[in-house]
């Protein structure tokens, strides 16, 4: 079964960017690459090079690197179709979205309606700029959304942290009341209920210093230190209760 | 060995848990130096004031915004950034538990853990009780924090029996769906017999979701590539894949794709 479809980015950059410059005269500030006695060498020298022994590069051209993973066909092939639930938010990477190919509107729709029906994801491989990537695809409202997926070896496991565990176990008490706490600040998920508004303060930094005005430097913050564990949490309970009524 | 990557309290209710931030992710990728092809030398990147064409320190570097008559920029320094800050910086807030399930995988983002800090039994103790608590809830911990200049929604979970922290993107970071071009309309809705069929082919196909499974191909097809280079073999620049076309009679199709699936399994 085929569905050819176009990739589309899912993300809108958002971000303040910010140009260098020289803080002693303002102007604009250019990276140039140099070799180790500082001599700038021009862009159309510059290759990719990977080090296979110390001081020795191996340059390969964008067509060389792309060659390693060419697939025959210019497609999301799906492998395996898994419960959506099951996957852990640390697996997700960037998203794109998918829209069909003139003429394969109806496998499209399709293909969504019955990822809708089983609650499954579609699993699979596809190349993205030359590099083969694992990815799933799921519906959303009828669209379908294709989102990297990171490998498990690029998940770090638990038992590297090297965690103790505290020689006196929490309380059953303990753990029942931190579980009530958190049964009182149950809400639903609702992604336009959280705003940037870092982003709009820096624009307000920004317009301050432009209309020439001083600006305040932030105090350094003072640590809080761990409270007694039981006041705290009954303290936190007495006062979401109060909150609620 | 892992890094801190900022140290600040957990605050959920009146309890303020002593935390460190380490990445959960690894680079495994192959990465690249640019060389310089006559000399085979590696290159280093140099800042330089276009100004009086000299290298630049990067503690000489300071960041400028557009001005709004579009005459040059507005210098700012970083502590001036700094003022845009919240005034806690040192706190991740835990404001409410969501259902994990109804929690978009497109907001999720980078992913870490934290860990306990600080001396004595005490931060460890109301550590493993948030972990404990959240274990057995189907909610995730919703929370902001601020790291380096940047503030971000944040999700907690447990994972491996730690407080797992996944970055979240906005909502306005999304693109709406209903931008794409050419998306399906109602006349091409499936019918209920080729949607059965569909399920069919899901469900010959489903497993459980086991990460492991699936091995990162790049880098070892990437490293057989520079060792062949490395003889000084040619690489072959590769055929352009073939683009698959749409196909003529869908339920054919998945009549075919569903005993195809049955015989290979």
């Amino acid at each position: 079964m085929t569905v050819p479809v176009k990739v589309f980015g899912a993300l809108e950059d958002k971000s303040i960017r910010f140009r260098e410059l020289h803080a002693e005269d303002g102007s604009e500030i250019a990276h140039v690459l140099v070799d180790d006695d500082g001599k700038e060498v021009p862009r159309e020298r510059v290759a990719k090079g990977f080090e296979v022994a110390p001081g020795e590069y191996v340059v390969l051209t964008n067509d060389e690197i792309k060659a390693a993973d060419q697939p025959a066909r210019k497609a999301v092939e799906l492998e395996d179709f898994v419960p959506a639930d099951d996957i852990d938010p640390v697996y997700y990477d960037k998203p794109y979205h998918l829209a069909p190919q003139k003429g394969a509107e109806e496998a499209y729709a399709l293909l969504a309606a019955a990822l809708e029906m089983t609650g499954r994801v579609g699993i699979g491989r596809v190349v993205l700029r030359a590099r083969e990537q694992l990815v799933s695809v799921r519906p959303v409202d009828g669209v379908l959304r294709m989102q990297v997926m990171r490998y498990a070896d690029q998940i770090v496991p638990g038992d590297e942290m090297d965690v103790p565990e505290p020689s006196k176990k929490p309380g059953k008490k303990e753990i029942e009341m931190a579980a009530t706490l958190i049964d009182t600040l149950a809400a639903d998920f609702d992604p336009t209920r959280y705003e940037d508004t870092y982003r709009e303060r820096v624009l307000e930094v920004v317009k301050q210093k432009e209309q020439g005005k001083e600006i305040e430097l932030p105090e350094p913050e003072e640590r809080e230190e761990p409270d007694d564990l039981m006041a705290a949490l009954e303290a936190s309970l007495k006062a979401t209760k109060k909150g609620k009524s | 060995m892992a890094r801190r990557l900022w140290r600040g309290s957990l605050s959920f209710g009146l309890v303020n848990v002593p935390v460190a931030l380490m990445s959960a992710v690894r680079d495994t990728d192959i990465h690249f130096n640019q060389i310089d092809e006559e000399t085979g030398t590696r290159l280093h990147v140099q800042r330089v004031c276009k100004k009086e064409d000299k290298p630049v320190e990067y503690d000489e570097v300071v960041s400028g915004y557009p001005r709004s008559d579009g005459e040059g920029y507005v210098m700012l320094t970083d502590e001036e950034l700094a003022a845009a800050q919240p005034e806690k910086t040192r706190t991740i807030d835990i404001s409410e538990f969501v259902p994990l399930a109804q929690i978009d995988p497109v907001y999720f983002d980078h992913a870490y853990f934290l860990v306990p800090v600080g001396e004595g039994e005490g931060p460890l103790r109301a550590y493993k009780l948030l972990v404990e608590a959240m274990k057995g809830s189907d909610r995730a911990a919703i929370g902001h924090f601020v790291l380096r200049t940047k503030e971000y929604l944040v999700a907690l979970r447990v994972r491996d029996d730690l407080l797992s922290l996944v970055t979240m993107r906005f909502h306005d970071e999304i693109r709406p769906v209903d931008e794409l071009p050419g998306l399906p309309t109602k006349k091409h809705q499936p019918s209920k017999k080729e949607l059965d069929q569909a399920v069919k082919l899901i469900e010959s196909m489903a497993a459980d979701w086991d990460p492991e499974r699936y091995e990162d191909r790049h880098n070892e097809r990437l490293e057989k590539i520079i060792q062949r280079k490395r003889k000084g073999q040619t690489i072959k620049a590769p055929a352009a894949p073939e683009t698959p076309e749409p196909v003529p009679d869908l339920m054919a199709a998945l009549r075919e794709s569903l005993e195809a699936a049955k015989a290979g399994a």
